[in-house]
Parts: structure tokens; C-alpha cells; sequence
């Protein structure tokens, strides 16, 4: 459980660090977007190369990158798999038994996996260099366009950031009651299928109930403290955009206009 | 047989920015048959420490010996339920264990993992409940109604009914009302002496330490600071305020009243004794 590390922010001081939330969120959404247009090989060295580079300024080390793909890696093979099955295009490669695969199967599958590593690159490069906070003032800043036609920006934003900030607390909380369960003779790995059952009920109900608990002593103390969804708020930090944050919304943005200029010409 | 840690290391998240050390290099021997109090600052490893005792935590260096079982670092124990059901582990705050629809149900939950039948089961969960002072009413209630401190006690006899040898307590008391804390600590020193368990408590209480435990175990910064008898380490307060630790009232009084003068022999450990010998004193110069 201590090694997982998709989602979460690591502190560290740099250029990537320092970007304003919004800029940040902005790029990653141009970025992504980017990903999605079928600009071939080149268009996904170019994102490779940049995406590569900002992890390089980030100063967050490629072994964590790594970690954080991780839980990816199963999807991945399954993925594989099944595309082995049911495309039939191009040329065969092998042939095992009564099946064989195809050149087509492999390129169609290296693309989706291709397509997955970016995004959780990306994705994370946000996730690790933004704090919980600065990232939901972000989504509250960028979404009060639409307050307008009465979406809850705020709203949305703070169940985003409430959510964000009890996952650690959650996986502690599950690691706690599998110990003390475990003490009392439940068997989490080995084990008959009906032990299995009782195992994980035994971890879920409490998990469900200390969930609940939670909320509530949340809500509770957010009230306390004159918390009220609706009212006007003033904020202790106020965002403010900076040359390097244009500078970076811009490039993204230039990076997705150059893969679209690339899937058509090139 | 012996239950003790050898050169053991422990460090959490390895190879993550979070990487820390808890444990460095601890040699330890619980003695059997006797009740140790593990104490030391917040932080400082003693829940760390006590988990390596049925194996929750494996060494990262070292090597953990309990009872028949012995792990080292770097193996993959196999079929640790022996030795969880021998050595019985409270946790800190262990009522959020609890997930039967009855208090008897959750009670008869450990037991039945080690094996127990149904009827075993039910029987020792009833003297576990009744042991730690939760009447035959509470049995068919959902574990959800009791009060904090009733659902503390439904937890420990969780684990009482798995009638282990070791007893392993992470501050079993904390948040109990005064009354309950002493209702438990003798239930614990009963087992102990009455069905000779080898307890190992950890606590924040000299109070506790001082009144019910045989041994002391200090942990600084993942190390072992010292290991000695209760009556070495209450001698004179000296030992405890040299490990930074407030020595308890009793103690204190009795080292103030030999500084204003007093004749206070050392065996003297309560107030009633204290008082007695002051008030001799007192006569014979009056
Ligand atoms: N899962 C974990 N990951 C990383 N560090 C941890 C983890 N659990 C504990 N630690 C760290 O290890 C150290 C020892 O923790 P431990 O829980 O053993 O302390 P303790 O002596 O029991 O303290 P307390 O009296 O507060 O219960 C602490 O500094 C803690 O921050
Ligand atoms: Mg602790």
C-alpha cells in the first residue's frame, strides 16, 4: 500500500512546481487532447519529447514516473491480449497452435499503450507538482464561466479537493483494520474462496463505517467554522497568472496545433 | 522461548521520497512470563516495534525471534497464522475492528479463524466479554451501539478469546475513563500473573508503568534507550528525568520530601505508605 503513488503530490521546488494551478491544468488539457489526434509516430515523439521534458524540470525522478505506471501495467497485457484476438489486419507474424497474430493487432495495440503512458505521464506531471489546494482553486477559477449558467463551480471543486485529500487517509485506515483483522486470524492472501469472503468483509464493513465517521466529523467541523456552500468567500491565496504561465499555456497550445499539423500533412 | 529482536531494522516506504527509518538496529529480549511496559515519546517507534511481534512488519534488517518462529529480514515468512493466534496483538484504538452484527458474533470472530467450533467459539467469547467487564446484555447488540469505551472492550476481548500466550497491548487504555483504565490494567495483571501470559504494553502512563509492570522498555528515535526493571528504573527519579521522562507523583513527592529533609526509604510505593512514614517522623521530633 505505501508504494502507491498515482495521484499524489510530491514537494519539491521547481520551475514546474511554481506554475500557476491553472496554467498547469489548461496545458495538461491541451496536452491530452493532443494525444488523441492520430498524428502517427512523429506526433508522438514530439509529445514523448516535450512530456519528457517537463518531467526533466519537475525534478521528479523517472523511477517514480515509473511507479505511478505501475498499476497500469496489468490493463496494459490485458489489453494486448484481447486486441490479439479480435484484430485481424495486416500481415500475420505468428502463429501459435490455432491462432495467429497479426502485424495489425500489434500496431493498434502499441498505440493505445502509447497513448495510456502519455496520459498518465501527463496526468501525473500535474497531480505530483500541484498541491490538493492550489489544484482546486484552479478548477474553481477555471469553471466560474459556467457558474454563470448555474454550474456549482465551487461546489465541484471542493468535493474534488475533499476527495483528493482523504485517499492517503483511506489507505491508511485500510492498512490499519487488514493488521488488526489480520491479528484475529484473517487470512488475506491465502485461503479457502468462503474465507476470502469473510476476509473482505471484514475489512470493508469497518473501512465503510470509520468512511462515514469521517464525513461526518468533517461536515461537522466545516459547519462549525461557518462553512456555507452558497456565500461569498474571500481567499487566502489569490492566483495570478506570470509570463512563464502564459508562456507555458501557450506552448501546449502551439504543441497541439503542431501534432494537428502533422496528422494532416505529414 | 524466547521472544526478541536481533539487530532489527525497520524502514517504511523504501526507495520513496517518504523513506524512513523507524527501527535501527534494536536488540531486545522480552523476558517471559512477566509484564513489560514499552515507553518513550511519540514517534518513537513503539508501534513499530510491537508489530514485528506477530509478524504484521517484517524486519527490513535483523532478525525477530518469537516463540518457535524466527524471521529474518529479506525471507517471505509462510503461514503466519500460528503465530498471530499465539501472540495476540491489540492495536491502538481497536474499535474500529469490529464489523460482526452482534458483539458476540465479532467476539467469536477470532477464535473460529484459529479454528474453534461454533460452540467453543461462542463459550469463549462469553467468558472474554464478562472478563472484560461487558455484561450478558451487550451480547446480541450491534457492536455499532456501544460507547467508545464499551467498543474498546468488546475489541480486547476479541482478541482475549483467542487465549493467547503473548499479549501485545498498544495503549490499550488511552481514552478510557479512570475507573475503566484501572478495571483493565488488573484484568491485564491478573492475566499475567493468574494465567501466566507474558504481556507487553505500550503506554504513555508512569502511573501504569509503575504500579503494574515488571519491566521497562525505553525507545528513542528507533533505538532501545534502556531495558531495566520497574524497581531499578523508579529507584530515584534520576534514571527517568535522564531519559526525559516524568517520573510519576509518588516518586516526585517522595524525592521533594527527602530534599526538605525527610528519611525516605526506597521501598516506599504508596501514598498510605508514604504518608505513614512522614507522619512517624514528624511524631518523633513533635
Ligand atoms: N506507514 C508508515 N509510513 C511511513 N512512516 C511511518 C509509517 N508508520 C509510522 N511511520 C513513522 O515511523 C515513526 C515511528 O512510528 P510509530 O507508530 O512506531 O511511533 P509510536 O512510538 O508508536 O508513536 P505513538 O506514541 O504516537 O503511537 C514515526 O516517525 C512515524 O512517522
Ligand atoms: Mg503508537
Amino acid at each position: 500500500m505505501g508504494s502507491f503513488v498515482l495521484g499524489k503530490y510530491i514537494a519539491l521546488d521547481s520551475p514546474v512546481h511554481r506554475l500557476d494551478p491553472r496554467a498547469k491544468i489548461v496545458a495538461m488539457l491541451a496536452m491530452l487532447i493532443a494525444i488523441f489526434i492520430p498524428a502517427g509516430w512523429y506526433g508522438y515523439a514530439v509529445l514523448f519529447a516535450a512530456v519528457a521534458g517537463v518531467i526533466l524540470l519537475s525534478k521528479l525522478s523517472f523511477t517514480f514516473i515509473w511507479k505511478s505506471m505501475k498499476p497500469m501495467l496489468f490493463m496494459m497485457v490485458f489489453l494486448f491480449i484481447m486486441n490479439c484476438f479480435v484484430i485481424r489486419t495486416g500481415e500475420v507474424l505468428v502463429t501459435v497452435g490455432k491462432i495467429s497474430i497479426y502485424s495489425g493487432a500489434v500496431m493498434q495495440t502499441l498505440y493505445i499503450i502509447v497513448r495510456l503512458l502519455l496520459m498518465i505521464m501527463i496526468t501525473t506531471c500535474l497531480t505530483a507538482t500541484t498541491k490538493p489546494l492550489d489544484m482546486t482553486l484552479g478548477i474553481e477559477d477555471l469553471l466560474k464561466p459556467a457558474s454563470r449558467i448555474g454550474v456549482p463551480g465551487h461546489e465541484i471543486a471542493m468535493l474534488i479537493s475533499i476527495a483528493l485529500r482523504f485517499i492517503p487517509d483511506l489507505i491508511e485506515e485500510t492498512t490499519r483494520i487488514m493488521k488488526a483483522q489480520e491479528s484475529r486470524g484473517v487470512d488475506m492472501k491465502e485461503g479457502k474462496f468462503s474465507e476470502k469472503i469473510s476476509a473482505i468483509l471484514s475489512l470493508i464493513v469497518p473501512l465503510f463505517v470509520s468512511a462515514f465517521q469521517r464525513a461526518d466529523d468533517l461536515a461537522n467541523a466545516m459547519e462549525a467554522r461557518g462553512y456555507a456552500p452558497g456565500e461569498k468567500r474571500t481567499r487566502y491565496k489569490v492566483l495570478k497568472m506570470r509570463v512563464w504561465d502564459w508562456l507555458t499555456v501557450i506552448g501546449a497550445n502551439a504543441l497541439l496545433a503542431g501534432t494537428i499539423v502533422i496528422a494532416r500533412f505529414l | 522461548m524466547p521472544i526478541a529482536f536481533e539487530k532489527v531494522s525497520h524502514v517504511y516506504s523504501t526507495g520513496t521520497p517518504y523513506e524512513f527509518k523507524a527501527l535501527d538496529g534494536v536488540d531486545l529480549a522480552f523476558t517471559e512470563g512477566r509484564m513489560t511496559a514499552v515507553i518513550g515519546r511519540t514517534g518513537s517507534g513503539k508501534s513499530t516495534l510491537v508489530q514485528h511481534l506477530n509478524a504484521l512488519l517484517l524486519p527490513s534488517e535483523g532478525t525477530v525471534r518469537v516463540l518457535d518462529r524466527e524471521i529474518t529480514a529479506g525471507s517471505t515468512p509462510k503461514g503466519l497464522k500460528k503465530l498471530r493466534g499465539d501472540v495476540g496483538l491489540i492495536f491502538q484504538f481497536p474499535e474500529y475492528q469490529l464489523f460482526e452484527e452482534t458483539v458476540l458474533k465479532d467476539v467469536s470472530f477470532g477464535p473460529k479463524n484459529f479454528g474453534a467450533s461454533e460452540e467453543d467459539a461462542r463459550k469463549r467469547a462469553k467468558q472474554a466479554l464478562r472478563l472484560c467487564g461487558l455484561e450478558e446484555q451487550y451480547d446480541e447488540r450491534s457492536p455499532l451501539e456501544l460507547s467508545g469505551g464499551q467498543k474498546r472492550r468488546a475489541a480486547i476481548a476479541g482478541v482475549l478469546a483467542m487465549d493467547p500466550k503473548v499479549l501485545v497491548l498498544d495503549e490499550p487504555t488511552a481514552g478510557l475513563d479512570p475507573r475503566g483504565t484501572e478495571e483493565m490494567m488488573k484484568l491485564f495483571r491478573t492475566l499475567n500473573k493468574k494465567n501466566n501470559k507474558t504481556i507487553i504494553i505500550v503506554t504513555h502512563d508512569m502511573e501504569q508503568v509503575f504500579q503494574y509492570c515488571d519491566e521497562v522498555v525505553v525507545m528513542a528515535d528507533g533505538k532501545v534507550a534502556a531495558h531495566m526493571s520497574t524497581d531499578e528504573f523508579f529507584a530515584d527519579s534520576s534514571v527517568c528525568r535522564g531519559l526525559g521522562i516524568l517520573p510519576p507523583a509518588i516518586i516526585r513527592t517522595c524525592d521533594a520530601l527527602r530534599e526538605a529533609g525527610f528519611d525516605i526509604p526506597k521501598e516506599i510505593r504508596t501514598s498510605a505508605a508514604l504518608a505513614k512514614c512522614v507522619a512517624q517522623q514528624v511524631r518523633r521530633h513533635g
